[in-house]
């Protein structure tokens, strides 16, 4: 009889360390960004830094955060210095419109240059896991998948490039950005 | 709440185990109580003659009969738990059928439907399954009991479908805000899932021919057909599925014994006389 009470025992203490799938990791591949590199336009295969580069959404005031740990008051949060962005679209549309002001922070105001991408895509929503439930991924669309305007008469992004429509993961350049 | 829930659910599986041991000791001195009554029963009933004759050979062996049939009853814990939780619904019979002393064919039939929210995702799964395999039975029982701790095995088939009520969209960098749940209604139907299952069980004969006992499984699903861009997240029979291809599971059962033919075996005195001290 004891020995069936221990195994018994065993056996429900077993039990209670299965469940532990409840948490979505953070290291579980879900819901991509877009991913811009940029290139120096001079020698196109070397990656070049932005300078102080603040990207907005169309309709949104804040801008998108580059670094997560610096204070919610703190502008340098919200740009970025280096030479690739993530951006993440909208899921529950087709279509995402960004401001991407270079040199933001320039006290000289005509040396301030905002370039606008327009992108254009189709969503597809993708099972993950019970704990993270679905992701979208993105596909930038055959006809007009980046459209690029200027609001202030200057283009800074000399040339922008599509490498990959299929954006499924944050691993590889989307776009390739040249100035 | 969910590890608690598990605590709180483990330890009254470990308390009932107790229960079932509590309750084995005082049928033992009431089953000894009949049997003494009984036994001038019999002695008057076959002999009339030579009385001390028996009474030698009882001191050497005891004639024991075990009675064989069919035993069938129904889980309690999945009928039940339809009253309380509106979430599930189920039934599930249960089977057996003794072949050797100790060996039983077992078999489970049953139909589940259950409704299960997960933080990003609502689904439910309702289908039928049928499990079959054998029971052994270690408990060693005096003189006419007929309980039985037994370890089985099972193996399990379920056919069943499920249905994607909402879910949510993953994303870690919500700048556009936070999107509510998506409603769908998406159907996935004629899933199919098999399993292996051990398990430990015990039935106490409460009344005659009347059986309550309890049991728990673990299982381990090695056939999973999975429908396109989700996953079988609950398999009646089976249970909940995890990260990896186990499963558990617990009834609850009551079942009726239906006696068919009976076995004479002996079971010699000596055996019967350390048996008592083992349980004190």
């Amino acid at each position: 009889m004891k020995k069936i009470i221990s195994i018994l025992l065993l056996f429900t203490f077993g039990l209670s360390s299965c469940e532990k799938d409840d948490i979505c990791d953070a290291n579980t591949p879900t819901t991509p960004r877009l991913i811009i590199t940029f290139y120096d336009i001079s020698s196109p295969t070397k990656t070049k830094n932005v300078k102080n580069l603040k990207v907005i959404g169309d309709e949104m005031e804040e801008g998108i955060v580059f670094n997560e740990s610096l204070a919610v008051d703190d502008s340098l949060r919200y740009v970025t210095s280096g030479s690739t962005v993530s951006i993440p679209l909208k899921v529950n549309d087709s279509t995402s419109t960004f401001k991407f002001i270079y040199d933001a922070f320039n006290t000289n105001p005509a040396a301030i240059n905002t370039d606008v991408l327009k992108f254009n895509y189709t969503t597809q929503n993708v099972y993950v896991s019970r704990a993270c439930g679905f992701k979208t991924v993105f596909q930038l669309r055959n006809v007009l998948p980046i459209v690029q305007t200027d609001p202030d008469g200057s283009v800074w992004m000399t040339e922008v490039d599509l490498e990959n429509p299929n954006i499924e993961s944050e691993d590889e350049t989307h776009i390739k950005v040249y100035f | 709440m969910r590890h608690t829930l598990k605590f709180i659910f483990s330890l009254s599986l470990l308390f009932s185990m107790f229960l079932g041991y509590a309750q084995d000791v005082p049928e033992v001195s009431k089953n000894k109580d009949t049997t003494v009554t009984k036994k001038p029963k019999t002695e008057t009933v076959k002999s009339e003659t030579a009385k001390p004759a028996i009474q030698e050979t009882q001191k050497d062996s005891v004639v024991k009969t075990d009675r064989y049939g069919l035993r069938v009853g129904v889980d309690l814990y999945k009928l039940t738990r339809g009253l309380y939780d509106k979430d599930y619904k189920g039934v599930e019979f249960v089977g057996d059928w003794r072949l050797t002393k100790t060996y039983y064919l077992a078999a489970e039939l049953g139909y589940e439907d259950k409704t299960t929210e997960d933080d990003r995702l609502t689904s439910s799964a309702s289908g039928s399954y049928v499990k079959a395999g054998f029971d052994y039975n270690f408990y060693q029982n005096w003189l006419d009991m007929e309980n039985l701790i037994t370890i089985g095995m099972r193996g399990g088939f379920s056919t069943f479908n499920q249905e994607l009520h909402s879910y949510k969209i993953y994303n870690p960098n919500p700048y556009w805000g936070e999107l509510p749940a998506i409603t769908t209604n998406q159907k996935y139907s004629g899933l199919t899932a098999g399993w292996l299952e051990v398990g430990l069980g015990l039935k106490a004969q409460v009344v005659k021919n009347v059986f309550v006992g309890f049991g728990v499984q673990l299982k381990l699903l090695v056939m999973n057909n999975e429908p396109n861009n989700f996953e079988n997240l609950y398999i009646p029979g089976f249970n909940r599925t995890y990260d990896g291809s186990f499963g558990v599971g617990f009834n609850y059962t009551v079942s009726y014994f239906i006696p068919i033919y009976k076995k004479k075996t002996m079971a010699s005195e000596t055996a019967k006389k350390e048996e008592p001290k083992k349980k004190k």
